[in-house]
């Protein structure tokens, strides 16, 4: 406490000094390494973080302009590679032509997908190329890879590459995908690849005794993270047959273990470097480029850098769910909730992704957070010609949110009843069970519902 | 080849670069003064912003060959040897940067509104910050902070959030 109260003494002092400084510009040197004081919050230093004010230990750094992200770092003989997109939602490659993209001045190597040793992975099902070889499955997919010695280069290069594809029938709508005289997204397999059911009590004896029955469909859109850095990586594969990635990634460990699974090398030889991330909000959890990466790295014997565009982050990087809920409520002359059915189908683009853990938590939470006797709930995730969906914060939680709290005003409105009312009837309370039966502690639904209404005057409208 | 010589926070700087090349580029590239961001490339964003001649620009918009000989100030150029801009200061109090990747274009935008204007209201730093996006959503901190750094600016009042850090006892 001795040490900290020193520090706050000093910024005290540094600021009165402030007062009178004149704020001018430094005529020293701009890559002078600025004296880093270590600044410990009050909440890094006690047992209780609550009522403390924290700083973030990284916030002198990011206000300076001196943390490293990816694309700030460089290294001697550092290429820059760019990948060749698909364009198409669903083709088969009869020819992919690299020669003249090859024979460029500048150009150090080209990759293709046919040269990945393992072209696949996932962090459930390995269904996704790194580069596509023989199918397209959807338009931001990787056809070829190329490093050159400036991005400018890179990015001529990848126009000279002549791809001739064979057009296959797509499937973009969901629900069309769940049939079974559908194109098949990953044939011979069917298009739903992962399902959930949550079966509690007897939908068919609640709506019969129920007093009123809503039915309605919700939907929502595909949703990108765009965290303001893009995803960006640096591999290097060194002499001695060891790869240093560096990389925008959130989950190492997993992407470590993809590394090797797709480069068919041992973990031990394989390092990967996690820095500040420039956002990520569950959009850079698994490996996208970084196979690509290491085998120009290895090809060249140099390091290289891929950074993707806005635009790639929009067509070739997960993305949230779009999610079609089908939901039919019965319930009571008092507004009573007394058996809930729903169907909920998630485009998941291309790939699997993080589709699973998805899936499972939108159902989970799909009849909300009210005490229902009867319930079941039915997920689908199914594969479309599409962008890939994976993790995106909540995982499934706001999609669903956005449809029951929908029907909760539409029954609320129909019943002539005050939509806060409605809810404060049907929320859990302590030690309610949830839909899959766990027994819920802690639940202060109502007293939040009351405390904000409260708060913020609410009043039923007439 | 274009032949380029500007004043970057305070130093004369030349370099020789392709035409088709932007400030953040040449920034980034030859100066490396890797503080100025590459976010959208396309001006959307905010993350390049840096201050050319007193205005708030976005450095991925602007040719190098624009820029020769003009008055370039980088998020680099913002402290002192050894001593906080007020803004960075009133940033770092407000814990008003997340992942930070926004930072420096933001930063570059509060300044040219105080250079200008110390007495702002809260709608004139909502707008001198609308070219900035943060996809961490803290744009709440972000305008607390300008307001404290103007006050700090204006009449040498200490950052509101250093007042307030005083003791709590621990239960």
């Amino acid at each position: 406490m001795n040490e900290h109260s020193r520090i706050l003494e000093r910024e005290k002092i540094e600021i009165e000094t402030l007062r009178d400084a004149e704020l001018r510009l430094p005529a020293v040197a701009p890559r002078e390494p600025f004296p880093i004081e270590p600044v410990t919050p009050d909440a890094r230093q006690q047992t209780r973080a609550v009522g403390q004010r924290a700083t973030r230990p990284d916030g002198r750094l990011h206000g300076l302009g001196q943390t490293k992200y990816i694309d700030d770092l460089s290294f001697p003989g550092m290429l820059y590679a760019r990948i060749k997109r698909a364009g198409i939602a669903s083709a088969r490659i009869k020819r992919i032509d690299t020669s003249a993209a090859e024979a460029m001045p500048g150009v150090m190597a080209v990759l293709t997908g046919k040269e990945i040793p393992v072209n696949s992975f996932g962090p459930s099902f390995q269904d996704q190329p790194v580069l596509v070889d023989e199918f397209v499955f959807h338009a931001g997919d990787g056809v070829a890879a190329v490093a050159a010695v400036t991005e400018q280069i890179a990015n001529e290069a990848l126009d000279k590459i002549i791809i001739e594809y064979e057009p296959l029938p797509a499937v973009l709508d969901p629900v069309a995908a769940m049939r079974d005289d559908s194109p098949k997204v990953h044939a011979p397999n069917s298009n739903i690849y992962a399902t959930k059911v949550i079966r509690k009590g007897d939908v068919e004896k609640g709506f019969a005794e129920s007093d009123h029955i809503f039915e309605g469909r919700y939907s929502t859109q595909m949703i990108e993270h765009v965290s303001l850095e893009p995803h960006a990586a640096v591999a290097d594969w060194d002499a001695n047959g060891r790869l240093t990635i560096y990389a925008t990634i959130g989950r190492i460990t997993l992407a470590r273990s993809d590394m090797a699974r797709t480069l068919k090398m041992p973990m031990s030889r394989i390092r990967i470097v996690g820095t500040i991330v420039g956002g990520n909000f569950g959009g850079k959890n698994e490996i996208t480029q970084e196979p690509a990466l290491a085998l120009l790295s290895k090809k060249t014997g140099r390091p290289v850098k891929g950074v993707f565009t806005r635009g790639e982050e929009f067509t070739s990087t997960t993305t949230r769910h779009p999610i079609i809920m089908d939901y039919k409520t019965g319930v009571s002359k008092t507004g009573r909730i007394i058996a809930r059915q729903i169907r909920l189908v998630l485009d998941g683009g291309a790939y699997c992704s993080w589709s699973e853990t998805t899936l499972g938590k939108a159902c989970i939470l799909s009849p909300g957070p009210y005490k229902i006797d009867n319930v079941l709930a039915e997920a689908f995730v199914v594969y479309t010609n599409k962008t890939m969906t994976g993790a995106m914060r909540g995982f499934g939680a706001p999609q669903v949110c956005f449809a029951y709290e929908s029907q909760m005003d539409e029954i609320a409105a129909k019943l002539g009843m005050d939509p806060l009312e409605i809810r404060l009837l049907n929320a859990f309370d302590e030690g309610s069970p949830s839909p899959t039966g766990q027994v819920l502690h802690s639940v202060v639904v109502k007293e939040s519902l009351r405390k904000a209404a409260d708060r913020f005057g609410w009043e039923p409208r007439p | 080849m274009t032949d380029v010589t500007m004043t970057v926070n305070g130093q004369m700087r030349s370099a020789s670069v392709p035409p088709e090349t932007t400030l953040l580029q040449l920034l980034r590239d030859q100066f490396h003064l890797t503080g100025a961001k590459l976010g959208c490339d396309v001006g959307d964003c905010g993350a390049c912003t840096v201050i050319v001649d007193g205005q708030a620009v976005n450095s991925c918009l602007m040719l190098a060959g624009q820029a020769d000989g003009r008055e370039i100030v980088t998020i680099e150029g913002l402290a002192s040897r050894d001593r906080l801009h007020a803004i960075q200061q009133c940033f770092e109090n407000s814990g008003a940067l997340q992942c930070g990747f926004c930072g420096p274009g933001v930063l570059m935008s509060a300044k040219a509104l105080l250079d200008d204007n110390l007495n702002p209201t809260r709608q004139e730093i909502r707008d001198a910050l609308s070219g900035n996006l943060c996809r961490c959503t803290g744009y709440t901190k972000m305008i607390e902070a300008v307001e404290d750094a103007a006050r700090m600016l204006r009449d040498g009042t200490p950052a509101k959030l250093t007042q307030a850090r005083t003791e709590v006892p621990v239960p």
